[in-house]
């Protein structure tokens, strides 16, 4: 059965500053698990002052490597979100559907993913 | 003691020219003691000192002793307002209008030092310009960006270098960032398999979907949006990296060819404080066309 799970970006930060893009890498881990599992995820903006394309190719943008983009619209929600971020947002979508456009790119991302699966188990 | 003059630094090709040639004359010393003879520098836009300090730093690398000499009174006070002399044994003097953003070194992971950094200048003083919430959120994106940037694709194992300057009277803040990393050429040679001369690099790193990025991130989007803010801000963007100098001013682009080049990047902003913009979008885009 799909769950909704929520997590809040500034809890998984610790800051309102989310710029980083190790400190997105910490949200996309956790987007990646709960989407990889079939749930659906809900990414609260609440609290965050400030946001970089950086930040959120590393947390979002990267998802688009191993999900479609059909999964990730059914399973990935945002809220809280100020207009202006969620306009940064759509861009960031839009540049990371392009650079997984390329077929080479896709497939080392698949492979590294599948590889990265294979150390876990 | 060897002797190097530097000239006046303003914000324009020839003092990044001129820095350049700094570097080129003195690059190959080791365990030498360095004089840079300011007599001729009447004037020093206080952010160039990320760049004059990213050079120093690199000659400090090599085991040289860095000596800065006959600084004019009103290039001293600036450079010691701004904590950039005590890194080269003088005092850090109170920086009495509070018009100084100081100079820092930061390591290539020290991503949360320079967003408490940025914190502290920027948002917690009360001698910040007027400006529109919306003008400041998008200051601090950008410079965030550049830092980001740096961080990515410089590959820099000595660190960057930021430093600010806030005119008030003038409506002007300038910041600039420089890292000693390979550059946009190489990267982009290394990356996107592309032979370009150094200011046709940053042309091609400034235009959007282009991108040395490899692996599971994407990325090739910050420079374009720091553009876009800078082009509706009014104010100037300056990227100097290897031998290219590249400027976006009034929404015009200018490329020229430096006849030595920057050991990295250096990032300049100049923000039109004044700038009555909104940057808030009046109309929400529905979460549901987001992905």
């Amino acid at each position: 059965m799909k769950r909704e799970m929520k997590i809040s970006v500034y809890e998984v930060v610790g800051s309102p500053l989310c710029v980083a893009s190790e400190d997105g890498q910490k949200v996309h881990d956790r987007l990646a698990a709960v989407i990889g599992a079939g749930h659906r995820a809900i990414l609260s903006f609440h609290n965050v002052s400030t946001l970089t394309s950086a930040f959120l190719n590393a947390a979002i943008g990267q998802l688009y490597g191993p999900f479609s983009e059909e999964q990730i619209r059914c399973l990935l929600k945002v809220e809280e979100m100020a207009p202006e971020d969620a306009a940064l947002l759509k861009r960031v979508v839009e540049t990371a559907k392009l650079y997984f456009k390329d077929p080479q790119r896709f497939e080392q991302v698949v492979r590294e993913t599948l590889e990265d699966e294979q150390d876990g188990a | 003691m060897l002797r190097f003059p530097l000239p006046q630094v303003h914000h324009d090709y020839q003092s990044f020219a001129a820095l350049a040639r700094l570097y080129a004359r003195t690059k190959d010393c080791f365990l030498e003691r360095i004089e840079i003879d300011m007599s001729s520098a009447t004037w020093f836009e206080a952010d160039m000192c990320a760049a004059l300090g990213a050079i120093l730093y690199s000659l400090g690398q090599n085991l040289n002793t860095v000596e800065l000499t006959n600084i004019a009174p009103r290039v001293w006070d600036i450079l010691a307002r701004n904590g950039f002399l005590s890194h080269y044994g003088r005092a850090k003097v109170p920086d009495r209008w509070g018009s100084t953003i100081s100079y820092q070194r930061f390591d290539d992971r020290d991503d949360h030092f320079f967003a408490r950094y940025i914190e502290s200048q920027f948002i917690h003083r009360s001698e910040m310009p007027e400006m529109s919430s919306g003008l400041l959120k998008k200051f601090r994106e950008s410079i965030f960006e550049i830092f980001s940037n740096a961080v990515w694709h410089s590959r820099t194992q000595l660190g960057i270098f930021s430093c600010g300057q806030l005119f008030p009277s003038k409506g002007l803040l300038n910041f600039t960032v420089a890292d000693l990393g390979v550059g946009m050429r190489q990267n982009i040679q290394d990356f996107a398999g592309l032979d370009l001369a150094a200011e046709d690099a940053i042309v091609w790193a400034t235009e959007e979907n282009n991108t040395t990025r490899r692996g599971p991130i994407p990325g090739g989007l910050g420079l374009k949006l720091l553009r876009e803010f800078i082009d509706l801000n009014g104010g100037c963007l300056q990227i100097v990296s290897d031998a290219g100098f590249w400027q976006t001013k009034d929404e015009r682009v200018s490329t020229a060819r430096l006849g030595h080049p920057f050991p990295g990047t250096v990032v300049y902003i100049g923000i039109n404080t004044a700038d009555l913009n909104s940057y808030s979008l009046t109309s929400e885009l529905d979460p549901n066309e987001i992905f």
